[in-house]
């Protein structure tokens, strides 16, 4: 790549010059995304299409397939576990998201003011993330253990009854969306905060100037100049609540089962079961489908939520 | 360099403070460190309540992994550390090869970081802002394999590195991640906020060549948000579990792997020596943070005003 | 030129980056290589590596085992082993299913635990193993009968070589029965429930009725379940491994007594092995009087309830034998030195080292010559002072009749215990609920069969 740099500056003749240049402008943006797909189509295309494959199939690891149509998908359906599955996911994403968001937004804020030991804040909050899902799964289960946790004893000193953290449903689903907020909300403020860093000052100063308080900054300057990066983060972070795995498996003690109820089954977890420990591939690759399917949905509704909202704000 | 950049940096469009000389619109993430305002005390008791909340579990790591397993799960719960950190510390290096672990895991995060940081710039920056056939569609597919579910690849990938023998090798843990969507789609957020089309658009009347472009436009702009996502995919491959298990063994493990072989003796599993494990593993990485984190946040703002 | 300077520091960096990864990638690999690559079989004398996949506590090892693997160098001085061991038996399950349908990153010998020997004995599978029936030296009837029939195939292949069984006798606290009323000495606590379980759930009401406060009769409905079906001589499948679960007399025995304790509120409502840690703590905290405790247990019960209970725990005969745990070694066909993979299982899995796993580390061998040896059979341990641990517990291995087992055993078995018996601990869930909330996750998991 180097060399077809200097044999453009070196060269003297114009026409050989702006033929190698207008190559340059049609060909150059496939050579820059060509890495990515490259590596999705060895990695990630096989993958893809394999596990459709899977689940048009009854088949287990090892064994033969055998054809057996959308079968699969049509015994979802009527399943009440997927069903529960689903709804565990819908809530737990639900409610590991939302705040998570919310919060990073107003950290990464707070952290876009000058302050002293900034760089100290921004590292300390940003620290959660560094734990992986296990230890951090491991240090939670300790917090949030009904006997003798941490959190009980807490709750207890105030006066209330010990929390069944995890044979109650709800109590379980916070206990479990705390570990995901606790690791990821540090990380989104880090990338609104490098968004907000991006936002040209004149904006603020003209702001300012029209006499509009801090708040007033924040909603219609800050928001609106880094919108692609908080739809990356809604986009990364419904995709990861609707994966939402590790957190659930390292609570359940390594257990697909999601709690002696199901109370916090997600969908994976259930795929999970299925496919891993019963060995039923076809049918988990059906599960699998239907979360890529059901993403592709919820993504094409905030795409098109976000169309219409630009179209409104004029941008 | 100055003709390229100067066009769309006509001076003194807004009188510029003496903090900000002119060089601020040649980089434009570079306004950021003007408008700053400084915090309040809510502010600051707002983020030193964030800190001990993002800490706790971390320090609380040190104090169990400072204990034997009994202490651990006997009420009263130790608040403070305890004298095995030591012994726990040798247990980990008795029990498993962790050494190995982190070298490996140190091999395989930098190389997956820093190739993704590079193929996602030039990837993101194609998406967001030169025009091309299909890019829609290819950015919609990009995305879109974002959200196949990592747990049910493993077998097909499996097959793939078994059929090109790299089982129990680091490169089977290395090459499927050396670009991720979520880079290029990152990159690709932040470079169509962050770069000003008109930038691009200079260069390119200027007759530069896009590699040129590349590396004296994109590049500069891109710089934090380049850090920003190197460190979070170092972290990320860090910390991956479910496909190196599968791929790699206890005689060449990462550290997440040689995790794995940890605390198993006498039929019980001591919940000490993982957590120490689990301390053990993150430590590089907070180290990092501390190190490399405190450079790339201040940097994002530094270096605007410093040149 | 500052911006051009840093971009060209940008660009060498790249590129240097680039070309380190590139380095370090192939290195690695051609470093790696020579591990595993002997070609074909082995001269007498060719230093070969034999790897052992296994996980949890084999006690083998050099540092805290019986130090078997440097004994055997010693022995074959071109030999070195080394062992692959991960904590969590289902991880490595898992991932050496997908290892077995590659036949790649294997190891030269495979450990298999008995919850997935059935699984393990499947054609898919059993065909990657070599069978033992074609080694020379090989007798089945040196290990107890039901072990090695455990690791047959519907074809009569041997796939695997016994290591230990789990027989399971009953770990009680005598300070705790004694307060409770109830005899302390270990044949008249056996006395109480012998031969019939139904005795141990009234001994618990018993129990519970004079009991310290806070103190359940015993630590889980899961384990009295998995003590009491492990006794009975039909389980979850029939002779040719179809699950009759829902029919099978042994998991309605199971299934009637453990709900029986829970409904008499005979259970301290744990999980035993749960990530939480609350099952360990219990022991400390005194929360339960009892607890079936197969022979591998009994350590677990000394680390979990520490030294102020030390001689507190007594062990008693349970009311009929039963075998929970245990595990085989196979030898994958793949391998490149299989025939001295064969050799090293076969010498690990002899009477001589089973006994000194057992003195090393109570791993109850499985091999007949190794259960009758005096070695084994007078040993006690410090924590139970007076108890004749070897004497109970080989009495029991020799008192088990065993039962047919299916591939799906292991899926009903973790429902009923990690879902319908804790539901029913746990969350108040009637009996006969439970029983159809298993049945519907049994049936949605494996399906109609």
């Amino acid at each position: 790549m180097a060399t077809s740099v200097r044999a453009t500056s070196d060269g003297d003749s114009t026409g050989w010059r702006s033929k190698l240049y207008r190559l340059d402008t049609k060909a150059s943006p496939y050579a820059y995304i060509a890495p990515f797909f490259l590596c999705f189509a060895a990695f990630g295309l096989f993958p893809l299409i394999y596990t459709g494959w899977l689940s048009l199939n009854q088949v287990e690891l090892g064994t033969g397939a055998q054809w057996v149509g959308f079968h699969n998908y049509a015994e979802l359906w009527d399943n009440q576990f997927f069903w529960n599955a689903l709804r565990n996911t819908f809530t737990l994403g639900l409610i590991s998201t939302v705040p998570q968001l919310l919060m990073a937004l107003g950290l990464a804020h707070l952290l876009n003011y000058k302050l002293r030991a900034r760089g100290f804040f921004r590292v300390a909050v940003l620290a959660p993330y560094a734990t992986s899902i296990a230890a951090a799964s491991l240090v939670f289960v300790q917090l949030f253990n009904p006997d003798y946790g941490m959190i009980n004893q807490l709750l207890g000193h105030l006066g209330v009854d010990p929390v069944q953290w995890s044979s109650s449903k709800w109590p379980a689903q916070i206990a479990i969306s705390s570990i995901v907020t606790w690791r990821w909300t540090g990380y989104n403020a880090l990338i609104y905060l490098a968004a907000m860093q991006a936002v040209s000052g004149d904006l603020y100063e003209a702001a300012a100037l029209d006499g509009a308080s801090r708040w007033r900054q924040f909603v219609s300057v800050t928001i609106p100049s880094i919108r692609p990066t908080i739809f990356f983060t809604i986009i990364v972070s419904t995709i990861g609540a609707t994966q939402l795995f590790g957190e659930p498996l390292i609570y359940g003690g390594n257990s697909g089962s999601g709690g002696s109820a199901h109370q916090y089954q997600t969908l994976s977890l259930y795929m999970y079961d299925k496919g891993w420990q019963v060995g039923e591939l076809g049918q988990a690759s059906a599960v699998a489908w239907v979360m890529l399917l059901i993403l592709l949905l919820i993504g094409a509704v905030q795409l098109f939520v976000l169309r219409n909202n630009r179209r409104k704000l004029g941008g | 360099m100055a003709q390229l950049t100067q066009p769309v940096a006509p001076a003194g469009s807004r009188p510029s403070t003496a903090a900000r000389p002119a060089r601020r619109r040649f980089r434009p993430r570079a306004g950021g460190a003007g408008k700053q305002q400084s915090g309040g005390p809510v502010a600051y008791l707002f983020l030193i309540v964030a800190t001990l909340l993002s800490l706790f579990p971390l320090y609380w790591t040190v104090v169990a992994a400072s204990h034997t397993d009994t202490d651990i799960v006997t009420p009263p719960t130790p608040l403070l550390p305890g004298s095995h950190l030591i012994s726990n510390l040798r247990i980990v290096w008795d029990q498993v090869d962790m050494t190995t672990a982190l070298v490996n895991s140190t091999i395989v995060a930098g190389c997956v970081a820093f190739s993704t940081v590079l193929f996602a710039t030039l990837a993101g920056f194609a998406f967001a802002k030169l025009e091309f056939r299909g890019r829609n569609a290819l950015l919609t597919v990009v995305v879109a394999t974002m959200t196949i579910p990592p747990q049910l690849t493993v077998i097909p990938l499996y097959q793939i590195i078994t059929d090109v023998g790299w089982v129990g090798h680091i490169q089977s843990v290395i090459l499927p991640s050396l670009v991720a969507a979520f880079g290029v789609f990152f990159m690709r957020q932040f470079l169509s906020e962050a770069l000003p089309v008109e930038l691009v658009e200079a260069a390119r009347v200027d007759g530069a060549h896009s590699m040129r472009i590349i590396w004296h436009v994109v590049f500069p702009v891109a710089r934090p948000a380049m850090a920003v996502l190197g460190m979070l995919v170092f972290v990320q491959a860090w910390n991956d579990f479910f496909w190196p298990f599968i791929a790699l063994n206890q005689q060449n493990p990462t550290v997440q792997v040689a995790l794995a072989g940890l605390g198993s003796g006498d039929h019980t599993i001591d919940h000490a020596v993982v957590v120490t494990g689990a301390l053990v593993a993150t430590l590089p990485l907070l180290l990092v943070f501390a190190v490399l984190g405190r450079q790339i946040v201040g940097g994002i703002t530094a270096g605007a005003v410093k040149n | 030129m500052r911006t051009s300077g840093r971009t060209r520091k940008t660009a060498v960096i790249a590129v240097a980056g680039l070309a380190a990864c590139a380095t370090l990638i192939t290195g690695c690999s051609s470093d790696s290589k020579d591990s595993g690559s002997g070609g074909g079989k082995a001269a007498a004398n060719e230093k070969i590596t034999l790897h052992i996949g296994d996980f949890g506590s084999f006690g083998y090892d050099d540092k805290t085992g019986a130090k078997l693997f440097s004994e055997y160098h010693a022995l074959h001085p071109n030999i070195t082993v080394i062992e692959d061991n991960v904590s969590d038996s289902g991880a490595y399950w898992n991932s050496l299913k997908l290892h077995l349908t590659q036949n790649s990153g294997l190891d030269d010998i495979q450990a298999l635990e008995i919850g997935f020997i059935a699984n393990a004995t499947q054609p898919q599978y059993a065909s990657k193993f070599v069978d033992f029936n074609t080694v020379k030296g090989f007798d089945a009837g040196a290990w107890l009968d039901y072990k090695e029939k455990e690791a047959t195939t519907s074809d009569g292949k041997v796939i695997g070589v016994g290591t230990d069984v789990g027989p399971t006798a009953i770990c009680y606290r005598k300070d705790l029965f004694q307060q409770a009323g109830l005899p302390t000495d270990r044949d008249a606590v056996a006395a109480l429930w012998a031969g019939d379980w139904g005795k141990f759930v009234t001994a618990g009401k018993q129990f519970k009725a004079h009991a310290p406060a806070g103190v359940a009769f015993t630590d889980s409905a899961s384990g009295l379940f998995n003590a009491v079906l492990s006794s009975q001589p039909d389980q979850y499948s029939d002779g040719s491994g179809n699950l009759v679960y829902d029919t099978s007399p042994g998991v309605k025995t199971a299934w009637d007594i453990a709900s029986t304790a829970v409904q008499d509120g005979l259970t301290a409502k744990l999980q035993q092995f749960d990530a939480n840690n609350t099952w360990t703590a219990a022991f400390k905290t005194n929360k339960f009087a009892t607890v079936a405790c197969p022979s591998w247990m009994i350590g677990l019960v000394a680390t979990n309830s520490g030294p102020a209970n030390q001689g507190k725990w007594d062990i008693a005969q349970p009311p009929q034998a039963g075998n929970w745990g245990g595990s085989f070694l196979a030898v994958p066909k793949s391998g490149k030195h299989v025939a001295e993979a064969t050799a090293l299982a076969q010498w690990l899995t002899a009477a001589a080292q089973e006994v000194k796993v057992f003195q090393k580390f109570g791993n109850i061998p499985s091999n007949k010559a190794a259960l009758s040896d005096p070695a084994v059979l007078n040993t006690t341990n410090a924590y139970f002072p007076g108890t004749p641990v070897g004497k109970i517990f080989t009495a029991t291995a020799n008192d088990i009749k065993p039962a047919p087992i299916g591939p799906n055993d292991g899926v009903v078995k973790d429902t009923i215990t990690q879902n319908g018996l804790l539901d029913m601990e746990q969350r108040g869930t009637s009996k006969d609920k439970a029983w159809s909330n298993v049945q519907a996750q049994v049936k949605d998991k494996v399906g109609d069969q």
